[in-house]
Formats: C-alpha cells, sequence, structure tokens
C-alpha cells in the first residue's frame, strides 16, 4: 500500500510501475493476485484522492485601482 | 462694481482657474489631424470634426495606442490657455473610437511589437503540466471568472488560487491588471503561472487588452503567463504576447490543468486491461500443463503397447510347446515302462487306454 503522503502523481507513476509487472519477465502468476489487489487499491486511492481535491481560491486584498 | 484690472499672467491664471473649475475633466470625440512628436517626448495634434478644430498637447508616455491622422478617437483632456494665450487641450488619456480607428491602431501596435520580437515563438515558455499555485487577474463579478473557477474546481483541485480583483475595461484596467501583475511578480514565492482572464464583449470593451504597457507587462512577467480575453474569435495583443493564448476563459482552465474525470477514467482502465492480461497468464499456464501430462500420458501408452507385444510373443511361443496341441495333430502320448508284460497308459486326443506290452526292441 502507498505511504499517505504520497502526491497524486507520485502514485499514479507507483500504479503504471504496477501494471508494468504484469508485461514484464518479472511476471510470476504465483504473484499476480497480490500485484493485481495492491494495484486494485493504489487505483481506488488515486480515485479518492482526485474527487476530495479542493481548490484553495483567496481573493487578494491588495486594491489595483490606484498606485500604492 | 469696481472694474478688476488684470496683468496678462493674471489673466491668463484667472482663466485656467475658471475653465479648471468648470471642466476639471471633459471627454471630446473627435478627428486626429497634424498629428507630430517633438524631440520623442511631446505630442501636438488638432482635434476637429466638420466644423471646428482644437489643439491638443500630451507627452509620448501617456500615449498608450498609436495614434495617426484621420484616426477617430476620444481624449480625456483639461482645457487650458497657455502663457501665449493660445487655447489648449491638455490630454489625459487618448483612445481610438469606433471599429475602424481600433482595428487601425490595433494594425499597428501589432506591427510595432511584433518588430520587437514580442511575439516571437521562441520567448514562450511552457506551463506546468499540473501547477500547485496559480494567480488569476480578472474582475470576480464578470461571467468569464465565473466559468474560468467553475471548470477549474471540475477539473482540478488542491491548488492555491490567488485572485486580483481588477477591472477588465475602461480607460482604467490596462493600469490596474499592470499592478496586478506587478504584484504577483514582486511576490517572495512566485505562482506557477498567472491567468488573465475577461469574457466576450465589444471590440471597445476589449480594447484595454491592446493597451501598449499592458502588453509589454504581460511580455515581460517572470511568472509564465496564460491569457483568454473575449471569444474564439476575438484576438488581442495581450493573447499574443502571452506565452500560452486560450480562446476564452473557459478554454484557459482546460489548458491550465488535467481533467480528474479522464485521469479517474484512465486509471479505472489501466486495472481493467490487467485482468486479460492475468487470464491469459493462466490460460498459457495452463495449456503447458496439459502438454506435459499429454506427453506423459503417450510415453505411458507406448510402454504399456511395448509390454504387451512382449506377452503376446512369449503366450505365442508357449503354445507352441501345448502336448495337446501335438495329442490333436493325432499323436499319443504313452506313460508306463517299456518292458514286456507291463500295463501302460495312452494318451490321445480323444482317449486314455491302457494295454500290455507285448514286445520291445532297442532301435
Amino acid at each position: 500500500m502507498s505511504k499517505p503522503n504520497k502526491t497524486i502523481q507520485e502514485k499514479i507513476t507507483e500504479l503504471t510501475q504496477l501494471t508494468e509487472w504484469f508485461d514484464s519477465e518479472e511476471f510470476a502468476l504465483e504473484s499476480a493476485l497480490d500485484m493485481y489487489k495492491k494495484a486494485e487499491a493504489l487505483a481506488e486511492d488515486i480515485e479518492k484522492d482526485l474527487t476530495a481535491l479542493k481548490n484553495d481560491i483567496n481573493v487578494v486584498k491588495q486594491r489595483f485601482d490606484s498606485e500604492s | 462694481m469696481e472694474k478688476l484690472r488684470l496683468s496678462v499672467s493674471d489673466f491668463v491664471a484667472v482663466t485656467n482657474q475658471t475653465l479648471e473649475y468648470a471642466y476639471p475633466s471633459v471627454e471630446i470625440e473627435g478627428e486626429v489631424a497634424s498629428f507630430k512628436v517633438n524631440q520623442d517626448k511631446y505630442v501636438f495634434f488638432d482635434l476637429k470634426d466638420s466644423t471646428a478644430s482644437v489643439g491638443c498637447f500630451m507627452t509620448v508616455w501617456q500615449l498608450r495606442v498609436p495614434i495617426e491622422d484621420g484616426m477617430k478617437v476620444i481624449v480625456v483632456a483639461t482645457p487650458k490657455l497657455t502663457q501665449w494665450g493660445k487655447f489648449s487641450l491638455t490630454i489625459k488619456s487618448i483612445r481610438p473610437s469606433g471599429e475602424g480607428a481600433l482595428k487601425k491602431s490595433f494594425e499597428l501596435l501589432k506591427h510595432k511589437l511584433d518588430h520587437e520580437g514580442l511575439f516571437a515563438p521562441e520567448r514562450k515558455r511552457a506551463l506546468p503540466a499540473v501547477p500547485q499555485h496559480i494567480a488569476v487577474i480578472s474582475s470576480t463579478q464578470a461571467a468569464g471568472y465565473a466559468d474560468f473557477i467553475k471548470i477549474l474546481n471540475d477539473r482540478w483541485g488542491g491548488m492555491q488560487v490567488d485572485v486580483a480583483h481588477v477591472q477588465v475595461q475602461g480607460a482604467d484596467a490596462p493600469d490596474q491588471i499592470i499592478r496586478a501583475l506587478a504584484y504577483f511578480n514582486s511576490r517572495e514565492i512566485l505562482p506557477q503561472v498567472v491567468v488573465i482572464i475577461r469574457g466576450g464583449g465589444s471590440a471597445d470593451d476589449l480594447s484595454a487588452f491592446n493597451d501598449e504597457p499592458l502588453v509589454r507587462a504581460i511580455a515581460a512577467s517572470r511568472i509564465p503567463t496564460l491569457v483568454g480575453v473575449g471569444h474564439e474569435i476575438d484576438e488581442s495583443l495581450a493573447d499574443l504576447a502571452a506565452d500560452v493564448r486560450a480562446s476564452t476563459p473557459s478554454n484557459a482552465a482546460q489548458i491550465l490543468v488535467p481533467d480528474r474525470g479522464e485521469i479517474i477514467r484512465a486509471v479505472r482502465y489501466q486495472i481493467k486491461s490487467l485482468i486479460p492480461r492475468v487470464e491469459g497468464a493462466l490460460q498459457q499456464q495452463s495449456f503447458e500443463v496439459r502438454s506435459i501430462l499429454e506427453r506423459a500420458l503417450g510415453r505411458l501408452d507406448d510402454a504399456v503397447d511395448s509390454r504387451a507385444e512382449q506377452v503376446r510373443s512369449i503366450r505365442s511361443v508357449l503354445a507352441q510347446l501345448n502336448p495337446g496341441l501335438i495329442l490333436a495333430r493325432g499323436y499319443a502320448l504313452i506313460r508306463g515302462q517299456a518292458a514286456v508284460g507291463e500295463i501302460i497308459e495312452i494318451e490321445t486326443d480323444k482317449s486314455i487306454m491302457k494295454a500290455e506290452v507285448k514286445y520291445v526292441e532297442t532301435k
């Protein structure tokens, strides 16, 4: 399972590496189920993170209608 | 009433005071004639219509858009009587008026700035793929700003969005946008992108984005710029000077951030695509195991066949040695002693008999 402080981009990279394993020479049927579960959990994690992201919108107090 | 006697200087001063009181600032529309720039500092021209003409004065630094003879303009000015007794307008601001003048002014400035290389493709910087801190310069009351924020929030999150509220049309708009740009460019932690947006409007509404100092400020920004002004068909010089041009405020949001919905779909597809891969590997393994078993079974069959052949051969040999077969061919089997008077047993294929030996001769 990925660390909680990873960014979404890092998680996506990790997921890509996990899925690439299935096409690599390291692929072994014995490990495939574990790797699949890991990838599936990571995908759910990414989806949850993406859905929960909110922007912090802040209108600056500085006024621009005259030289300050 | 006592007659007022003034010196010429006082008269000019009093007249100017009266004018200033009556017309602190007046907006006049007219056509430019006899336009000239002296010493690269002072601008003189006449503002006229079909029946009247008035001289105008301003400095080069106040000239924010190119002006030439025949152009229809709107000036904001203060009337003044000079010390030589000449009446003139001291221009505070000047802008082209009407579609023809706006277009002419746009083309003149575009040519000038293009010649300086402000729009050159090699000056353009790439925007970060997924920014975390952005600055937005717009009017927070404008529909274009609302569209931008809606699409931005729909597509992506987790960003710090600093918004500078400014006017996006009218005479004050260019300076406000320039100040907002300067503000963001002077921050200790710079935003990764500054986005300047404004929705659609008339050519006059959008003319603020063809202001020379503003276009230069966009080109000089330390922070990469994304400009989305007007509708798709509108082109402003601010667009051309920006690192990236968006056709509308909504398009600016689309350019700026990825779509989380698309990423979620791609991630789901990645996971779904693993199942056929595992199934394929399982089928391959199963095929290999079956092949091995079939080969082993084949070898077992061969061994059984070989042993059966051996047994058949032995049985054939044994059959040849069976005494019953000899009896069947008409021979007899005799048991007992070959001595005269002895009783012997004779076995044929069909019967067993007893007989007495009458004669014995050695061969």
